[in-house]
């Protein structure tokens, strides 16, 4: 579920819907919170986070298969 | 199936980089511009989320003339390419030109009010690499655009080129978010429509949009140009990335660090401190290092940021940024990752589709008409603005001097691509476009994959013609969203099949083009491997480079 809307923060704008290239809000209708139709589909570029108006009301949650390894210390 | 008619001089597809940078250039000089994007041109293309290196050359910093620094590019951080001269030629001699016009349209191109070269380049030799502040320049380009009377049409993917005699005449899109099909009158057209995913299995293979390119860049202008005839050449000749481990992005020079075994030593002989001028040079000289030590038990490799003083860490998160990585650095936050403590894996990427569309320093195609810029043509980022810039000019400058033809003789393709579409959208059930791209990346990797050989290439070859009959029998779009991931499936298929065709041509191992049954590299074949679809048949040749 790559992108993540909070509710409670989101405007309902539509900007998020708008840019995403990909497209992974497909089916979101006007004045509503988006949806994420095709979360499988997010490249995770932060192109929604940096358009969205409302601090914090969308952030990406990254895949567990994509998390960086690292070496602990 | 709905059809609007949309004409124009110049139609732009794509609006990436060098999209944008044709669409400025010809809307200046008069044409009347369009630019038809499939995602959003605010965040599409590889530099969607940012840039923060472009190649120039300027000579009062470089202190040599234009040949010497080209020269000492081929000699050092570009290595040999199969690419001629006067490519090289025509970048450097414009790229300085649109730095400065970058930097006065709003996008940084100094650094504390200098051109800071760091990066792509080894200690002691020409520095090749400006740092710039690329996070919104989509937006200025955008602006510029738009200021000059361009129109942008997002959300319509452009499908087959159409042709009229020896000429490009428009091009048919599909909607991706309405059942509706655009088709486009144009008197030139430019494909900037970037580099190719999907066609090898990622990273990650269940999740194939975790690619450094995107997820939706798939060969449509090399596909589009191949099925109407244009040259393309070497696509059978892969290529490679390094950077992090499955959180795949670019911008590994961007990092400030040195490559290191398990036990902390260097794995090149280029870096043993980190060095922000120059990065880790290793990772340019071989991508496959953290491959072969993980392949060989020597590895993990490691990014080892650790000795990084504090200015050196701002450095790196400054350009960071800049580069598009926010997300990545956003992730290493909430995991506790910090990179002054904690050395990251890097990993060697999966192979992706080299090669190009036939073009000249002009970046003219061999279609009368039809323009390539960007990765489609020669990559990066300064390749991209510096071409496309170009094209735009000899696109709006062809506008010119020829009328328009009407669309309508190419009736009969654009009614077999609306008959295409209605069967991919009218089906009840079927394989969707992405069980369908799974199967054709298994093709890719098993049988076109890191080692080729007749038999291999013949057995996948038919294996493929197998999965493309069916995508065009059986494979199902459930709504405009999806017709569009099927088209780029079948724009796959289609490279897919010429990766094969080419492979099997290539009777040698060159690269990463590797050929167990033909284990040399031949040198009388350094020269271009040129295929051309001439009435449904691909005629494949080879080309001298000259220079």
């Amino acid at each position: 579920m790559p992108p993540i809307i909070d509710p409670n923060k989101c405007s309902a704008c539509g900007i998020c819907v708008d840019i995403c290239t990909e497209d992974v809000f497909y089916g979101s209708k006007e004045g509503e919170i988006p949806v994420v139709t095709y979360p499988r589909e997010c490249v995770h570029f932060n192109c929604c986070v940096y358009e969205c108006p409302v601090p914090g009301a969308i952030r990406l949650r990254i895949p567990l298969p994509m998390m960086l390894v690292y070496k602990p210390r | 199936m709905e059809e609007e008619l949309v004409k124009a001089d110049v139609l732009c597809v794509g609006g990436g980089i060098a999209g944008l940078m044709a669409a400025i250039r010809a809307s200046e000089l008069g044409a009347k511009v369009i630019i038809a994007e499939k995602g959003n041109a605010l965040h599409s293309g590889r530099g969607r989320a940012g840039n923060d290196h472009f190649e120039t050359y300027i000579p009062e910093v470089h202190g040599i003339d234009r040949e010497a620094f080209i020269e000492e590019l081929l000699r050092t951080a570009k290595g040999e390419v199969l690419l001629s001269r006067d490519i090289f030629h025509a970048q450097f001699a414009k790229a300085f030109d649109i730095v400065k016009l970058w930097d006065s349209w709003g996008i940084p191109m100094k650094y504390k009010g200098q051109w800071e070269f760091a990066g792509h380049s080894f200690p002691g030799r020409a520095m090749t690499h400006i740092k710039y502040g690329g996070q919104m320049q989509k937006k200025v380009l955008i602006k510029q655009a738009l200021d000059r009377g361009a129109e942008i049409m997002n959300r319509v993917m452009v499908v087959d080129l159409l042709r009229d005699g020896d000429s490009i005449i428009g091009a048919i899109g599909a909607h991706t978010r309405e059942d509706k099909v655009i088709v486009f009158q144009a008197k030139g057209v430019i494909l900037g429509t970037g580099k190719c995913s999907r066609l090898y299995p990622s990273l990650t293979p269940g999740w194939m949009f975790n690619d450094p390119n995107g997820g939706i860049q798939t060969g449509d202008g090399r596909a589009m140009a191949y099925r109407a005839g244009a040259e393309l050449q070497n696509v059978e000749l892969p290529e490679r990335h390094i950077g992090p481990k499955y959180f795949t992005k670019f911008g590994q020079a961007t990092w400030v660090g040195v490559l290191k075994d398990p036990q902390g030593k260097p794995v090149g002989t280029f870096a043993s401190k980190p060095d922000r001028k120059h990065g880790d040079m290793i990772m340019e000289v071989n991508k496959l290092v953290a491959e072969q030590y993980t392949k060989s038990g020597k590895g993990p490799v490691y990014m080892d940021c650790t000795e990084m003083t504090d200015e050196d860490y701002e450095y790196m998160m400054h350009w960071m940024v800049h580069e598009g990585n926010v997300a990545l650095l956003n992730h290493m936050k909430d995991e506790g990752i910090d990179i002054r403590k904690n050395p990251i894996e890097f990993a060697t990427y999966p192979m992706r589709l080299g090669g190009q569309i036939v073009a000249n320093a002009k970046a003219e195609t061999s279609l009368k008409g039809l323009y390539a810029a960007g990765d489609e043509a020669f990559g990066d980022i300064s390749a991209a603005a510096t071409f496309g810039w170009i094209g735009g000019e000899n696109a709006a400058n062809y506008a010119q001097e020829v009328e328009a033809t009407d669309v309508e003789r190419a009736r009969a393709k654009i009614e077999e691509r609306k008959e295409l579409i209605d069967q991919l959208r009218g089906r009840e059930g079927g394989p969707d476009w992405e069980e369908t791209n799974i199967a054709l990346q298994q093709v890719m990797y098993d049988y076109a994959g890191s080692v080729r050989n007749e038999a291999l290439l013949e057995q996948g070859l038919s294996n493929l013609h197998r999965l493309k009959e069916k995508a065009y029998t059986v494979m199902v779009a459930r709504n405009p969203h999806e017709l569009g991931r099927c088209l780029e499936v079948l724009n796959l298929l289609d490279i897919g099949e010429l990766v094969f065709l080419m492979s099997s041509d290539r009777k040698e191992t060159r690269g990463l083009h590797v050929r167990p049954d033909y284990p040399f590299t031949n040198p009388l074949l350094n020269q271009f491997h040129v295929v051309q679809n001439i009435h449904g048949k691909p005629v494949i040749q080879w080309r001298e480079i000259g220079r």
